[in-house]
């Protein structure tokens, strides 16, 4: 694998917090129905594993990326936020390379209570 | 008026006679431990007579593989390469680890009026004793925060000695170097003294009825009080310096050992 | 405790302009940095000295589409002095009577601003010390300002996301005043003619006090919980995210 060895001396764009070290489509948005498998609420990188049944019927496990626990912590957050087991609905930015990887946008409840949403700045993944 | 004169010449004979108070026999405050500590006596582990563990705890330590061993059951690595120590690829020793090990030298108690904060060189470690009368996690509580890998720990004076509890802790984290397991049920009780102007000494007690059978009391660990210019090195007092860097950087490691410290 | 409390509003700074009280020599408390600079020293760089820009060789900062370059704290490496504040995460200020103590709530780790009247090493001292991830700091109060000196940092930690260096001979400099009860002005410049033409002098930052419902989680007061657990563990962020998430992310099945 060849890696880009480009530099970049001028400002980092705003994503570059603790580098978030994945590449997203930021010009699309999927949403992904499922029921979470893994909540990993850890630093730097809090990462949420759901199952998602495509059209056809099959299940792929997805994951998207969030801020970190500290930030988290202070929105009110904790890890029980998100539990094993829970349905939600999570709108993300899709990994650029077609992998089901992605960079929340924001998690709606079953109840339809968005929780950790980025566009409303409670989840600012930069 | 002679009396007088006899008396005052037999009491500065008394005086001159009189041996050297020393360090240790000064008189001391037995509610402040501030100052830096060098580790000197009691087991490396919590002591070496654990309790017997139980089945979950027992298949649990098979897992673990270190480079020493003390159960005669369990696995162990007869090279650092082979072990999965985790402390060995920078992971945190997390608490009661940094305590009880004696792989490292020093700690540093720094007194405020809410916590004691304890410094470890190793890992550049602030841990913090609560001592602000806030309730130890529990409930609810303790299941939202979570495990950490120094946990949550309060403290309160019984006469001298302060009594520390501590829980929410990281059960990945090994007790010791011996690969003993906690789970995330564990919690450990600290019992600190200031013997005298030089010495602490601290018992611990690990309840963990998920992995062993009993509580598991230790022996009395000691610490000794240093002398500020041993620890002052080319001008520079204080724990942390280039020369005592002791955080464990993966880059650090190299083959032979995985150990980036 | 309130005892100590009177005395101190007592002997505190007076009042300006009906503003309550406070001590421009106390910078305790829990405080977090804003501004628009984060990762980065901002204000304008100097140009690199040749030996400045070899030692930005083989560095790769995230690229613009975000893909992972190699700073070292992806591997957990530490972030070191002064990336570590530029990170813009949870502080707590701790004044004794010989150092401020800095805890700093992302790694889990402190630094010691020494009060005491020593030297900034120098010489065969500073090389005998050698470098340290944090480096050495010496501080005094020059009127309300604390100014903070370090040496002696360690060449492999970045000075920012860039991947720019700094050297070990490096000074930086780090001014402190409190302005008011809930704000500390900062400025950062670093000295380093090893690798760089001129001392690069940062953008202004301020330090806005936490409120305590901010540093207080699930009733546990203090910058360091399990929910704020911010040690980089290799377990978590080499062997769990790197491999799991992010190179599936970045570089698909092709990794």
């Amino acid at each position: 694998m060849k890696k880009l060895l480009v530099f970049f001396l001028f400002a980092t764009p705003l994503f570059a917090h603790h580098g978030r070290g994945a590449t997203y489509d930021m010009k699309k948005q999927v949403t992904l129905k499922g029921v979470i498998t893994e909540v990993s609420w850890r630093n730097p990188h809090v990462a949420i594993y759901m199952d998602v049944k495509d059209p056809d019927g099959k299940v792929l496990n997805w994951a998207f990326e969030n801020s970190n626990v500290s930030t988290l912590a202070r929105q009110g957050y904790n890890r029980n936020t998100l539990r094993a087991g829970q349905e939600i609905t999570a709108v993300v930015n899709p990994s650029a390379q077609g992998t089901p990887r992605g960079l929340v946008v924001k998690v709606i409840l079953a109840d339809g209570k968005v929780v950790m949403s980025r566009e409303s700045g409670a989840n600012p993944v930069d | 008026m002679r009396a007088r004169i006899i008396a005052a010449l037999l009491l500065a004979g008394v005086f001159a006679c009189a041996p050297q108070v020393t360090n240790a026999q000064q008189k001391f405050d037995p509610h402040d431990f501030s100052g830096i500590w060098l580790r000197k006596g009691g087991d490396r582990a919590i002591s070496n007579k654990p309790p017997a563990l139980t089945a979950e705890g027992l298949a649990r330590m098979m897992k673990n593989i270190p480079v020493r061993r003390r159960n005669g059951e369990t696995p162990f690595a007869e090279t650092p390469e082979k072990s999965n120590d985790p402390a060995f690829a920078c992971n945190p020793k997390g608490f009661p680890r940094m305590l009880v090990d004696t792989a490292h030298d020093w700690h540093e108690v720094i007194q405020l009026p809410d916590r004691i904060l304890q410094l470890w060189q190793e890992e550049r470690r602030p841990r913090e004793i609560w001592i602000d009368g806030r309730a130890v996690p529990s409930g609810e509580n303790l299941d939202n925060l979570g495990p950490s890998w120094y946990g949550h720990s309060v403290g309160h004076w019984e006469g001298n000695t302060l009594v520390v509890q501590t829980v929410g802790l990281d059960d990945r984290a090994w007790i010791d170097v011996f690969g003993y397991p906690k789970s995330d049920v564990a919690r450990v009780e600290e019992r600190y003294r200031r013997a005298d102007a030089d010495t602490l000494e601290v018992q611990l007690t690990l309840f963990d009825p998920r992995y062993y059978t009993a509580p598991w009391v230790s022996d009395t660990k000691t610490f000794k009080r240093e002398a500020r210019e041993k620890v002052t090195f080319f001008g520079w007092y204080g724990l942390f310096s280039g020369l005592g860097e002791l955080i464990c950087a993966p880059m650090n490691a190299n083959g032979v050992n995985k150990r980036g410290g | 405790m309130f005892a100590f409390l009177l005395v101190f509003f007592a002997s505190s700074a007076v009042f300006a302009q009906g503003k309550p009280a406070f001590d421009p020599h106390d910078l305790s408390g829990f405080w977090i940095a804003s501004g628009a600079e984060r990762h980065a020293l901002g204000g304008k760089a100097p140009s690199l000295t040749p030996e400045g820009v070899a030692a930005m060789k083989g560095r790769v900062p995230d690229s613009v589409n975000r893909l992972p370059g190699n700073a070292p704290w992806y591997q957990c490496n530490p972030m070191g002095f002064p990336r570590l504040v530029l990170d813009n995460e949870p502080i707590e200020f701790i004044m004794t009577k010989d150092r401020v103590i800095e805890l700093f709530q992302w790694e889990w780790t402190l630094r010691e601003l020494w009060l005491d009247g020593r030297q900034l090493p120098s010489g065969d001292n500073l090389e005998n010390l050698g470098p340290a991830w944090y480096g050495h700091s010496v501080a005094q109060w020059q009127g309300d300002m604390l100014v903070v000196n370090t040496v002696g940092l360690d060449e492999r930690a970045w000075l920012d996301n860039q991947g720019n260096p700094k050297s070990f001979y490096a000074r930086i400099e780090e001014r402190y005043r409190r302005v008011d009860p809930d704000t500390i002005e900062f400025q950062l410049t670093l000295d380093d003619p090893k690798f760089y033409t001129t001392p690069w002098v940062g953008a202004k930052k301020t330090y806005k006090r936490m409120p305590i419902k901010a540093v207080t989680n699930s009733g546990w007061k203090g910058l360091y919980s399990g929910n704020t657990d911010a040690i980089c563990a290799p377990m978590n962020e080499v062997d769990d995210y790197n491999k799991r998430f992010r190179d599936p992310a970045a570089f698909g099945n092709k990794k």
